[in-house]
């Protein structure tokens, strides 16, 4: 097990999935931090030497990750609401904000909006 | 008349004819011929049985389907392949086929026999012992047809001979030559049967055999990647690469580097035994791979020295060097393969840019059928043969297209040796070694031979195995 920014993985998974598992990093923002630290992209955990997985920790602390993300997410949507916008509505109704249909195909907006986005 | 026929035939039902058992007897005939049309209404009937069934309400007392819970789907319990399983199946190299004829009066090529005229255009066999030391360097292919015959052998064709002459033009000139080819052709042509040709006479002769089995290898980013300090344009040092290497050359060398012992105090960051020997160094470089490039550095330098063997430098697969790599740098750029130590390594002696003081050869084999895009090494490949010809007028780039300026400057003094299609002769010889195989059950006369020669597009050696030997229909 390796632990990466207080969460631990196991050694056969790879650096990248490993990354991308905060909210806030996909495919390409773990593309440049593997670059950044010289990490190939079929890189397993468990081969990353001390030296990479402190730096991965130092960069990923410097960035608005997890909580820190979600909480942005979600003040940008109370402000919204605040304001008394119809987006801020429509958030709140869990309906979608941006004038699709709403007949039919609106999981998303669904499963998603809310005043206190989760996701 | 058939109309009618057939009318007549949709009066007699199978119920009319149960009815009427008089008329049984004469209506067989009309019966089997309608039977006889298709295979459908045959398959058609089954169906409209089934149908029939599954419209049946369900029986009293049995469960009904709506009632019975929905199982959950059974899971795969079978065995996983252990980690690196598959992939040595998919590597596996066979180099016997116990069903195929041992070859009476195949002879093994040997040093002595090597540059006579008799060998040439034979089938020859590997020495056992070369054989061992080829299959450490990953000289034989999975796509080679080595798993049909008895043993490894290999068809002295004309090119295999201007190879051995090569190796014996560096043995007699003692270290001053260095000869720097690229091996071309079409696709099955036999551009890495005649890299491992190369790679067998140089082990027979005792050189020093280091070969880059799959150029595709260093630069996909499959393997770990480092800068190299205080390199000035960053060079990326590949660790687990160059270990794995560096096992390579030691188990294939044994015989040759056990013999060397360290003569300078190479400078590396572990303690190197005094007087070990040039096979332990390889085995240390192999054992610690985050030293691997500096110790392939230091064994490098020792095989310059004076009085060392000639070596061999082969890769297989060029087209991939001549572009960027799949590695990214520091500022999420690609790196140019040229960058990559190990590369830079090859490029410098293939280009002629650094010399093997005690002679050798370096070869590159271009690929046919895993063949990347590298408008360089095409033009490169251009201008060299319009050179040889002795073309007053060369082609010249397209200033429409973006050039890879180092891998032109790489490839600038470096000849070509084209392979072309076996000779009718040649053609005939490797047939009939695969007759006395048992492989090709045939008389090989002229017009098959002939036949073969043509439908292979002149004698492509691959594509005549794959029509005498592999399809046998």
């Amino acid at each position: 097990m390796v632990f990466i920014f207080g969460v631990n993985f196991p050694e056969a998974n790879l650096v990248k999935r490993s990354l991308e598992t905060f909210y806030g990093i996909g495919p390409k923002v773990s593309q440049h931090i593997m670059a950044r630290f010289h990490i190939h992209p079929t890189a397993k955990v468990s081969s990353l030497v001390n030296t990479q997985i402190l730096n991965i920790n130092a960069e990923l602390s410097n960035m608005k990750i997890e909580t820190d993300l979600r909480r942005q997410v979600q003040d940008n949507i109370k402000r919204l609401r605040s304001m008394g916008t119809y987006r801020g509505r429509r958030h709140a109704m869990g309906l979608p904000v941006r004038g699709q249909r709403t007949r039919t195909q609106i999981q998303t907006a669904r499963k998603l909006n809310r005043e206190e986005r989760k996701g | 008349m058939s109309s009618s026929l057939c009318v007549r035939r949709l009066s007699l039902a199978p119920s009319d004819v149960s009815a009427h058992t008089s008329m049984a007897t004469r209506s067989l005939l009309a019966y089997s011929c309608n039977a006889s049309f298709s295979t459908s209404s045959a398959q058609l009937a089954q169906n409209l049985q089934k149908k029939s069934k599954a419209a049946l309400p369900p029986q009293r007392g049995t469960k009904n389907s709506v009632t019975l819970k929905r199982k959950t789907p059974a899971r795969d319990v079978g065995k996983r392949p252990a980690p690196g399983e598959r992939k040595a199946l998919r590597k596996r190299i066979v180099l016997s086929n116990i069903n195929a004829f041992e070859v009476p009066g195949l002879r093994d090529l040997h040093t002595t026999n090597m540059h006579a005229d008799s060998v040439k255009g034979r089938v020859m066999g590997l020495p056992g012992t070369v054989v061992d030391s080829l299959r450490a360097v990953e000289a034989f292919k999975t796509t080679q047809g080595w798993n049909l015959f008895r043993r490894p052998a290999i068809l002295m064709r004309r090119e295999s001979a201007q190879i051995a002459e090569f190796i014996q033009e560096v043995e007699a000139a003692q270290g001053k030559k260095t000869i720097r080819r690229i091996i071309i052709g079409d696709r099955a042509s036999g551009k890495s049967t005649l890299v491992l040709q190369a790679l067998t006479m140089a082990f027979l002769k005792e050189w020093v055999v280091i070969n880059l089995p799959d150029a595709k290898e260093i630069i996909i980013g499959h393997t770990e990647y480092a800068p190299m300090p205080g390199s000035n344009r960053t060079q990326y040092t590949q660790n687990v690469y160059t270990a794995n290497l560096l096992s390579q050359i030691a188990k294939a060398n044994t015989a040759v580097l056990s013999k060397l012992q360290l003569t300078t105090k190479p400078d590396l960051p572990i303690t190197v035994p005094p007087n070990a020997t040039l096979v332990k160094l390889a085995e240390l470089g192999a054992a610690t791979p985050e030293y691997s490039w500096p110790i392939f550095r230091a064994l490098w330098d020792e095989l310059t020295q004076p009085n060392r063997p000639p070596i061999i430098f082969a890769i297989d697969g060029l087209g991939h060097i001549m572009r960027d790599s799949a590695y990214l740098s520091t500022n999420f750029k690609p790196i140019h393969a040229h960058d990559l130590t190990i590369v830079r390594h090859f490029i410098d002696h293939l280009s002629g840019a650094a010399a093997l003081p005690n002679g050798g050869i370096v070869l590159a084999a271009t690929t046919g059928s895993n063949n990347p895009s590298s408008p360089a090494l095409d033009f490169s490949i251009q201008v060299a043969e319009a050179r040889a010809k002795g073309m007053n007028s060369l082609p010249t780039w397209n200033p429409y297209k973006s050039a890879d300026q180092r891998s032109l400057d790489s490839l600038k003094n470096v000849e070509m040796l084209r392979l072309n299609g076996l000779s009718k002769e040649e053609a005939r010889t490797i047939m009939e070694y695969y007759a006395a195989s048992g492989m090709l059950r045939r008389t090989v006369d002229n017009n098959f031979v002939s036949d073969q020669w043509t439908l292979s597009g002149g004698g492509n050696i691959g594509e005549l195995e794959r029509g005498t030997v592999k399809l046998r229909i």
